[in-house]
């Protein structure tokens, strides 16, 4: 594999600019620029500004900082756990108190702090480190932030009122089955994660659309940074890793509201079918959590080390195999249950393989750690940490994927240790240094010396203190999860050395916390790109302004020193200075070259996205109280809401092209072929099309393996319910042919036909048989579900882009939401038509 | 675009190989609750075929410019080399249970 440095180096300048020619705009004078841009991309003011802000850099540290609290919040579950375990008989916690701690200790790890950690991360970092101005999707990010938040703070309140998740990070049924649970606690965490993972997806969806189509002009896939392709291998196992676990949530919190029996194998369910959708997201989630981590470790080592990265090339491809591999081993966490032995080793092989593209990257950044000069500042000292605890977390897996040890390990404390070395190795270390690093493009102030080198050694001290002695623990057979031991004296030494170092570990985080409270409140004024590093999220004030950049950095500013790039950028020389039509300007580029395609305007501040978020809120606090019918009326402002929100996007002002550069005038995204909406719909249906694979998955492995008893015959026969299978399939044909007019009528034909097509499903509805008696007729009516609400909302995009014709905003040039409609209409058409085959096949009616 | 969906193409065939086998074996298993002797050389079967769909791939694929990465030949080995790796146990283990 070629070694290509770090990006903007593989090529000099000048063969850039002969890539895409772009002419300097003529220099201006910086304060005015910055006044201009200030004043357009600025939050309001006071906390309405908090409330309305709709810029990446605000949500971004605001999403860090979020989760900070939830980690610390978690950090503190984890002292009572320890409490508890620190002598056999502790009487610290009682069973239910201690099952909810450790439930929602690990629930708020991966949900509520590593998750939105990483998303705030490429929120506030992506938009700088690419030269553009703000995420492609301001609004989503807003979004994103108050669903994670409000998600969270139920998932909160549930623990102070005692009714939080007991059944631990898993919700492995039948534990969670409303027979064994029959509170609100595990609809607290189906509803609440659920709830979470809209910012997920929401942030998976625009991280993806950023990095394809707003990077710097000239800036090619193969030369962005490489935390971008972290970033981007990130996005895409969200996009497809998370709605497995969604459709699981889904199907069990159907199962404990409405009985419908998924995974009661009496009525031919299966509780591992739970296992495989859970899995099917947990273990790719492990690597979510890690690449962006990498993705920082691989944009920090260089720098710190005085060169460039050794194996761009190779790092590249490694991410490429992590990102794939990783969704083949999501049966090692199950390898007890009883799966055939041919099948383990299957996954066995896969996880022992997954270790490979991981050692690729580590031998990168020890090669380029040997190539270059290392300076032992503090975020290297994190690094170091991270090496030394990840790699040993690694070499555990390792074992773990071995089936015969993992025989022997699984459910102890050994796995325990393993996680938490993987994960406090592979993600807390690299955000620590990470934030160390950035700290000063997010505050503009300089760290104060000392105190962050103390708490770097107290808390590796204290973490390997805790979780190297619980390899023993868990070898000596201590199962995970248990709250007392008082039959086996041998685990009390262990367990309270475990237990002393781990509040050695979580002084170590408060000091931690501290030094960077102490940076920003009383540090002193750094100066601009202190680290002396190459790429572009340097090359601009600090702290950071809303805006990025002056002007935006074309192919001539890549590969550059950012400290000699700084001033031409804030004197407008690059691309779209300033905002002089008092717009909030971005420049779209297309997805392989990075070629200048359009110019998009994105939305300003806004409370909508609040207002949105509330709505869905007050959903799932109903779904939680059981007040389903009035849940079903609560969705009801939630689509008005939507279709504020899009109404929002509406053209307005002048649609003349913009002078992007001298000579270069480019569209504006109305007019634009290919939009960032349009990109993102296409990554939204990956998230979507994901979903309906697990459901189809759930219906083909319940076909296929459950043990339960057989579905008893079908009293609706083939003749009753094929005109209704004809009309829905005619109805949305005949839609999808009427987009290609594209006039007014065939808006409203468009609307008719799938308002005719809603009424089939209607009708297929209402000759189901009761979906409580077999799972069956449960995943029939799932489906049934699923295509209706598909239904409803093409027959919803149809009516509105009638309604844009009718206000005069579609034109042959301006093609409003044509394409999206289009869009959606296709891909309801098709799981339409695979569901029916699929049904017809299986041969469930008879 | 068209080079993105190169790069994709080793692990995703990959991945459908792995899938399919993976759901080949259950449904033998499903089915007649043991991997006997056809069931094994069905299991083969599909594993050489996953291996062979790589090969005309591997040759029609364009050679990426000089001094430029190629990320999708490599894609290519890499899903070549899972293929071979993650399945290979369908010529020595057996057993349903």
């Amino acid at each position: 594999m070629t070694d290509i440095p770090s990006p903007g180096q593989t090529a000099p300048a000048d063969t850039r600019a002969a890539t895409v020619h772009i002419p300097a705009s003529p220099a201006q004078r910086a304060l005015p620029l910055h006044r201009l841009l200030s004043q357009v991309w600025a939050n309001d003011d006071g906390l309405w500004g908090q409330i309305t802000a709709v810029s990446h850099t605000t949500l971004g540290l605001r999403f860090m900082a979020t989760a900070f609290v939830f980690f610390a919040i978690g950090g503190i579950l984890s002292m009572l756990i320890r409490a508890q375990l620190a002598t056999p008989d502790g009487a610290f916690l009682d069973t239910e108190l201690y099952n909810q701690i450790f439930t929602m200790h690990g629930s708020i790890m991966m949900f509520l702090f590593a998750i939105p950690m990483l998303e705030g991360l490429g929120i506030w970092l992506l938009p700088k480190m690419l030269g553009t101005r703000d995420m492609a999707f301001p609004r989503l990010t807003a979004l994103g932030y108050w669903c994670y938040l409000f998600g969270g703070l139920i998932m909160l309140t549930a623990l102070l009122f005692g009714v939080a998740p007991h059944d631990g990070w898993f919700m492995y049924t039948p534990l969670s089955s409303a027979e064994f649970s029959p509170g609100i606690n595990a609809d607290v965490w189906l509803l609440g994660v659920t709830f979470v993972e809209i910012s997920a997806v929401a942030a998976a969806v625009e991280i993806t659309v950023t990095i394809l189509r707003q990077r710097a002009p000239g800036m090619r896939l193969m030369e962005m940074p490489l935390f971008a392709w972290y970033m981007l291998g990130t996005s895409a196992m969200m996009l497809v890793g998370f709605p497995p676990l969604i459709a699981g949530s889904v199907l069990l919190e159907i199962e404990r509201a409405f009985d419908w029996p998924f995974f009661d194998p009496a009525r031919g369910g299966d509780p591992l079918l739970w296992q495989h959708l859970f899995w099917l997201f947990g273990h790719p989630e492990v690597y979510i959590i890690f690449l962006p981590a990498a993705g920082v470790m691989s944009m920090m080592i260089p720098v710190l080390c005085r060169t460039t990265i050794l194996g761009y090339g190779a790092i590249v491809a490694a991410i490429l195999a992590l990102v794939f591999l990783s969704f083949g081993l999501w049966v090692h966490h199950m390898f007890t249950v009883g799966i055939p032995h041919m099948a383990l080793a299957f996954f066995s092989a896969a996880s022992v393989l997954v270790a490979v593209p991981t050692a690729v990257q580590v031998f990168a950044w020890i090669g380029t750690m040997w190539k270059g000069h290392p300076q032992l500042h503090l975020p290297m000292y994190h690094i170091l940490g991270f090496f030394l605890t990840f790699v040993m977390g690694g070499l555990t897996g390792v074992m773990l994927a071995i089936v015969p040890f993992n025989w022997q390990a699984h459910d102890t404390a050994f796995v325990t240790a393993h996680l938490h070395y993987v994960l406090i190795g592979g993600f807390v270390f690299p955000m620590m240094a990470a934030a160390t690093y950035w700290m000063p493009l997010m505050t503009g102030k300089r760290r104060i010396k000392g105190l962050g080198e103390a708490a770097f050694w107290v808390i590796l001290i204290g973490f390997h203190g805790t979780f190297f002695i619980m390899h023993l623990t868990g070898l000596m057979g201590m199962p995970r999860r248990i709250d007392v031991y008082p039959d086996n004296p041998e685990w009390i030494w262990l367990n309270l050395t475990s237990s002393i170092f781990s509040f050695v570990l979580t002084i170590g985080f408060a000091l931690y916390a501290l030094d960077l409270i102490l940076q920003a409140t009383l540090g002193k004024r750094e100066s601009r790109d202190p680290w002396g590093a190459p790429t572009l999220d340097w090359a601009m004030p600090i702290p950071s302004p809303n805006y990025n950049f002056a002007s935006l950095p074309t192919a001539r500013h890549l590969g550059r020193d950012a400290g000699d790039i700084i001033v031409p950028l804030a004197r407008g020389e690059g691309m779209l200075p300033g905002a002089p039509r008092g717009r909030r300007e971005i420049l779209v580029t297309s997805v392989g070259d990075a070629t200048p395609d359009h110019v998009a305007m994105l939305p300003g501040n806004t409370a909508l996205p609040l207002v949105l978020s509330s709505a869905i809120c007050v959903f799932v606090l109903l779904m939680l109280a059981s007040l389903y019918a009035l849940a079903g009326l609560a969705l009801l402002p939630v689509a008005a809401l939507i279709w504020v929100w899009v109404r929002g996007m509406a053209p307005q002002g002048a649609m003349t092209p913009v002078e992007a550069a001298p000579g270069l005038h480019l569209p504006i995204h109305h007019r634009a072929t290919t939009t960032l909406g349009q990109s993102g719909l296409m990554a939204f249906l990956v998230a979507n099309g994901t979903l309906f694979s697990s459901l189809l998955f759930g219906l083909a492995f319940l076909s296929v393996v459950t043990p339960g008893p057989a579905a008893p015959p079908s009293a609706v026969s083939a003749a009753q319910v094929l005109p209704a299978f004809a009309l829905l399939a005619a109805a949305l044909v005949l839609a999808l042919g009427a987009m290609g007019w594209r006039r007014a009528g065939a808006a409203w034909a468009g609307t008719a036909l799938n308002l005719a097509a809603l009424g089939a499903v209607l009708w297929l509805a209402v000759q189901l048989e009761n979906p409580t008696a077999h799972t069956r007729d449960a995943l029939r009516a799932v489906l049934t579900g699923y295509i209706g609400l598909h239904v409803l909302v093409a027959a919803g995009m149809s009516a509105f882009v009638a309604d844009q014709y009718r206000r005069g905003e579609i034109s042959p040039e301006v093609p409003g939401a044509w394409p999206s409609c289009n869009l959606w209409q296709r891909y309801t058409t098709a799981v339409t038509l695979i569901t029916l085959a699929v049904v017809i096949a299986q041969g469930v009616i008879t | 675009m068209k080079w993105l969906g190169a790069v994709l193409i080793g692990p995703s065939l990959w991945f459908a190989v792995f899938l399919g086998v993976y759901g080949l074996h259950g449904l033998i298993c499903g089915q007649w609750g043991a991997v006997d002797t056809g069931g094994r050389a069905a299991l083969i079967a599909a594993w050489g075929l996953g291996i062979a769909a790589f090969l005309p791939v591997l040759r029609l694929l364009p050679a990426a410019p000089e001094h430029s990465i190629d990320l999708p030949r490599a894609g290519l080995w890499i899903g070549l080399g899972a293929t071979v790796f993650t399945l290979f146990p369908v010529t020595i283990t057996s057993s349903c249970g």
